[in-house]
């Protein structure tokens, strides 16, 4: 019975999201919608590195930036097909990302975060000034995949790939998480010295969930630059990009499958607030920030297991075994 | 249990959203009837945050105060008008999404552009798959008018390429033996900016003047040492900068450090703003700039939009604030003469309009050629005694234009 | 290119690599202390200039004079900032925690900068701004000058403390090993709030050398933290002397490609520093082991 409801409650969820474009009232809201799973599938995407195996990558826009602009190039420069293009660049990220995810994770926590963040950078500045290939700062233009269609279906279209897309990532996640690889990687999260010792491979296994990570990444940017049209390296390398997909996941919950794209729902509709309501200040960069540090003090698991913990307490009590992390342990010791 | 609450609560939230997306949906439009005594409805994104937001700005204060000429004198075909500005945070998913939205949602009778030719081209193609005619006070950059974009018009009298004509003409007309034969060109990675210094330098190096130095940097560059040294160390004779604002008064400041002394010193934008000789220590004396508007051109609206401007906002407007006001003006004229201003098929009659009519602004008479370039020429301005004036071209200088200028 | 240019290259390297030794020195020492990268370091670096553009704006004093005000209060700040913020965070988590508590805080300091200050480019106007001197046919601006003397001043303070004073002591016995200090009876908590303050200081003195010589907007912190980033990985995480000698080499690396490459490709050069220092030697290149572990 247990699983019939999940499964019913699975299918609502779906329903909900392709019947959507029905009830939009205009191409506007449409748009935004389509605005909202990119951020979900990107901070879907995120999760996979960031949430099983704890190492938090604050520069996964250069990832994005990757995909968009090598779907671009591809099209623009090469002919290749939209779609094809968008494969092909996924792809060329993933072999990227290999020497890349050696540097970074050879060693652990602090020079991760840093490389990851000098990564975006570096990209900003080669992009801006490889003018003769990347279009610098000029930006580039991706030819619509479907030029025959009109905005709105234009989104219409795009809001079902951008679905789809989703569907992919997360079923990629919910594998993982019920794999033997996944187990490995939370072993990583929790203690990665004991995981080693238990004989988890664990550099291969971080690398592996890097490069899919980055993979996925790539391929909502490459989607976004068929969507949305124009590329400029200031916007597509952009730091804030890789900061609202932590923030997403965070604030979602990273353990939890459904985590960031709750996450990606609540900040870009309270991004889509701030801007109307507080448009013309900095408060936006206020607002992301004080944000960003509640969820980090005061829910580092994110609202879902908070809600639940509130929840758990009136209703009946949890079985005797549950997964809890060592660093809850560690505070559960420690008075 | 564990997966199954959380799609409960996806769903719930899910369901939440699309409540309250509906809802939100579902009162506008309400402004957008078209009604003989509704408001006339004008939609803008100016970027009032983030990089742009200085001489965003200052387009917001052209349309305001063009809103107010136009509301004081009755309206536009005796319907108030009234601006609805949303910031687009320097940002293209922002300038994009504003204008579906002001389109869309809000039904604006009317776009007006945004500031900046990164923002420029994305917010134009939204327009175009609207069929919204997009008067843009700021895209100068030739590659905006390379999009096919057949909605769009530029409200300032010269793209950016052309900004230097009359300084080059005026080079290349030199004696030989006066004629400088080398020049140093430094222009921060923008479409705008890089346009006015590569355009010169085209026809400068076209003339024979070699380019000694050519120095491309990021916006946002705050340590100018190395471009200047380089600079000096050339020599160059002529200093051309493709600049914005701070990167033109630090890379002057850099200059001077290094004692590095052009016969010509020229400009983008910096020169113009107000505040420009204070922040270089008034060592100003010669300094060249293009400029598309100036206060004391003798065009009737011209004058009028001063004498407004300055009463309603306390200070004398820049080329910003005229631009904005000239798109504002461009526009009222199509509307005025079509005699609608509504979403369908009235956009097209005011783009048919523009396209083959000549309109009296700020900036003088403006006409466009098939893409939208606007087809007259930029005035050059001079530092002359620590006052800048027009010195080209000839028929409407306030003083003569100085070559070599004094030391800085 | 003439023999005068490279020289006067190399000039303005030192100068530059002088500021970026004192601000890589702040980042580093809150690694060693506390392990944690501290991202709004720059983003208090750039307030430090406001706070100096806005007295010299209000008082039309020297912006030096600011520093009274700024380095102490910023001390505090730091101080605060580590009993309150960072030392919430569960131990097991702290580096990767408190990345996006600092950054969270870089956020909040730009989104608040701008809000008061507006997004405009600020430059503060000195009698002297425009002044040089000759050095050997280089020329040297009289404000590039003060901000290096500055640096350099602060740099050897820092030094002093560290080497010479009993809580300089007790901090390096807390970099190097917490748990041993301890047992000592050294008061690491303390002494970590204390390593914090002295880090925020740094970025005080840093900001107001900074806003002699460059254009403050809020969102400049961030191209000063990825370079700085890049010297503390180089120079070895925790390690001060490590940090600064990185620094001075990167930037008059900087300084000197500027002259083939251009100003942008020369930027590269700091990340070019960082992947090759992961690949060869992940530990940094003057740094300890302690850099190994994290």
């Amino acid at each position: 019975m247990r699983s019939a409801s999940r499964w019913v409650a699975l299918a609502v969820g779906v329903a909900l999201v392709l019947a959507f474009p029905l009830v939009s009232p205009n191409a506007y809201i449409l748009s935004a919608a389509v605005v909202i799973l990119h951020y979900a599938v990107l901070s879907t995407s995120w999760n996979v590195v960031g949430g099983f195996t704890g190492y938090i990558s604050l520069g996964h826009a250069a990832y994005f930036g990757l995909g968009a602009y090598g779907t671009a190039l591809l099209i623009t420069r090469a002919g290749v097909p939209s779609f094809l293009a968008l494969g092909l660049a996924g792809l060329v990220v993933a072999v990227l990302a290999v020497p890349i995810g050696i540097a970074a994770l050879r060693v652990r926590g602090a020079s991760f975060v840093i490389v990851s963040i000098a990564l975006v950078l570096i990209l900003l500045l080669v992009f801006q000034s490889w003018r003769e290939v990347t279009g610098g700062s000029d930006g580039l233009v991706v030819p619509r995949p479907f030029p025959e269609l009109l905005r709105p279906q234009h989104h219409l279209v795009f809001f079902y790939l951008f679905a789809a897309l989703l569907a992919l990532v997360l079923l990629a996640w919910w594998t993982i998480d019920r794999s033997r690889f996944g187990m490995g990687l939370k072993a990583i999260r929790e203690d990665e010295d004991k995981a080693q010792a238990l004989g988890v491979p664990t550099f291969a296994y971080k690398l592996a969930a890097f490069v899919l990570s980055a993979t996925f990444t790539a391929l909502g940017g490459g989607m976004y630059a068929l969507w949305f049209g124009d590329l400029d390296p200031v916007f597509q390398f952009s730091i804030l990009i890789g900061s609202y997909m932590v923030l997403m996941a965070l604030l979602g919950g990273v353990r939890h499958l459904f985590g960031p794209v709750l996450g990606a729902l609540v900040v870009g509709v309270a991004l889509e607030f701030f801007k109307q309501q507080y448009g013309d200040t900095q408060f936006h960069l206020v607002a992301t920030g004080l944000l960003l540090g509640v969820v980090v003090l005061f829910m580092p698991d994110g609202v879902i297991p908070a809600v639940r913990g509130l929840l758990a307490r009136r209703g009946p009590q949890q079985s005797s075994i549950r997964e809890v992390s060592a660093a809850e342990l560690q505070k559960e010791r420690v008075p | 249990m564990k997966v199954s609450t959380l799609l409960r609560f996806g769903g719930a939230a899910m369901a939440a959203a699309l409540t309250l997306t509906a809802c939100g949906g579902a009162q506008p439009g309400a402004s957008g009837g078209g009604a003989p005594t509704d408001p006339i409805t004008i939609g803008v994104s100016l970027p009032l945050t983030g990089d742009f937001s200085e001489p965003g700005k200052g387009v917001q204060r052209g349309y305001e105060a063009w809103a107010k000429a136009v509301n004081d004198k009755g309206g536009l075909l005796g319907r108030q008008v009234e601006l609805k500005i949303l910031d687009d945070q320097s940002n293209a998913d922002r300038v994009v999404s504003d204008y579906e939205s002001l389109i869309e949602q809000d039904q604006v009778d009317l776009v007006f552009g945004p500031f900046s030719t990164r923002l420029v081209v994305p917010s134009a193609r939204v327009a175009k798959e609207y069929g919204m005619l997009f008067v843009e006070p700021a895209g100068a950059a030739a590659q905006v008018f390379e999009q096919g974009f057949d909605n769009l018009f530029y409200a300032a009298p010269a793209i950016a390429d052309d900004h230097y004509n009359h300084l080059a003409e005026t080079i290349i007309a030199m004696p030989p033996d006066q004629r400088p034969k080398t020049a140093a060109y430094a222009a921060m990675d923008d479409p705008f900016a890089q346009g006015t210094a590569y355009g010169l330098k085209k026809k400068l190096e076209a003339a024979g003047i070699q380019t000694v130095v050519d120095e491309v940097y990021p916006p946002n560059t705050t340590d100018f040492g190395g471009i200047a040294a380089k600079i000096r160390d050339s020599g160059a004779e002529i200093m051309v900068g493709g600049t914005q604002y701070q990167d033109a008064v630090n890379l002057i400041v850099a200059l001077q450090q290094l004692n590095y002394q052009p016969k010509l010193a020229a400009f983008t934008t910096a020169p113009t703003n107000p505040e420009f000789p204070a922040a270089i220590g008034s060592k100003t004396e010669g300094i060249l700039s293009p400029t598309g508007w100036t206060a004391e051109a003798k065009f009737p609206s011209n004058v009028e939009f001063v004498k407004l401007y300055t009463a309603q906002f306390g200070s004398a407007p820049s080329e910003d604030e005229a631009n904005a006001y000239t798109t504002g003006e461009v526009v009222a004229a199509a509307v005025t003469a079509v005699g609608c201003a509504a979403q369908g098929d009235c956009q097209q009659k005011l783009i048919g309009w523009l396209r083959t009519n000549t309109v009296d602004t700020v900036v003088g008479p403006l006409s466009w050629d098939a893409q939208g370039r606007p087809q007259s020429a930029h005035l050059i301005q001079q530092y002359v005694d620590g006052k800048i004036k027009i010195v080209l071209p000839a028929e409407s200088k306030e003083a003569e234009f100085t070559f070599p200028k004094a030391a800085w | 290119m003439t023999g005068t240019l490279l020289f006067q290259s190399l000039v303005l390297g030192v100068l530059l690599g002088g500021l970026y030794a004192l601000l890589a020195a702040g980042l580093t020492l809150y690694f060693g202390v506390m392990r944690v990268v501290m991202i709004a370091h720059s983003a208090f670096l750039v307030l430090a200039a406001y706070l100096a553009w806005d007295f010299n704006q209000r008082t039309g004093l020297d912006p030096l004079v600011s520093l009274v005000v700024t380095v102490p209060l910023f001390f505090l700040a730091g101080v605060g900032m580590q009993r309150l913020l960072i030392a919430r965070l569960r131990p097991a988590t702290v580096t990767m925690m408190s990345v996006l508590l600092t950054f969270a805080v870089a956020l909040t300091i730009e989104g608040l900068l701008g809000f008061v200050y507006s997004g405009t480019q600020r430059r503060i106007q000195l009698p002297y701004s425009g002044a040089s001197i000759d050095f050997f046919g280089a020329r040297i601006a009289v404000v590039k000058l003060i901000a290096f003397g500055l640096a350099a001043l602060a740099l050897l303070g820092l030094f002093l403390v560290l080497t010479r004073t009993r809580f300089g002591q007790a901090l390096r016995a807390t970099i190097q090993h917490p748990q041993a200090a301890q047992l000592l009876g050294i008061d690491t908590n303390r002494i970590a709030g204390f390593g914090f303050g002295l880090g925020l200081a740094t970025a005080a003195i840093g900001g107001t050398a900074l806003a002699l010589d460059s254009t403050i907007f809020p969102s400049l912190h961030w191209h000063w933290i990825g370079p700085l980033m890049a010297i503390i990985v180089v120079g070895g995480l925790g390690s001060v002397p490590g940090a600064a000698i990185a620094a001075m080499l990167l930037g008059i690396m900087q300084s000197l490609l500027q002259l083939p490459m251009g100003t942008t490709w020369a930027q590269t050069v700091f990340y070019l520093a960082l992947f090759a220092t992961l690949m060869i030697r992940p530990q940094g290149f003057f740094g300890g082991r302690l850099a190994q572990r994290f």
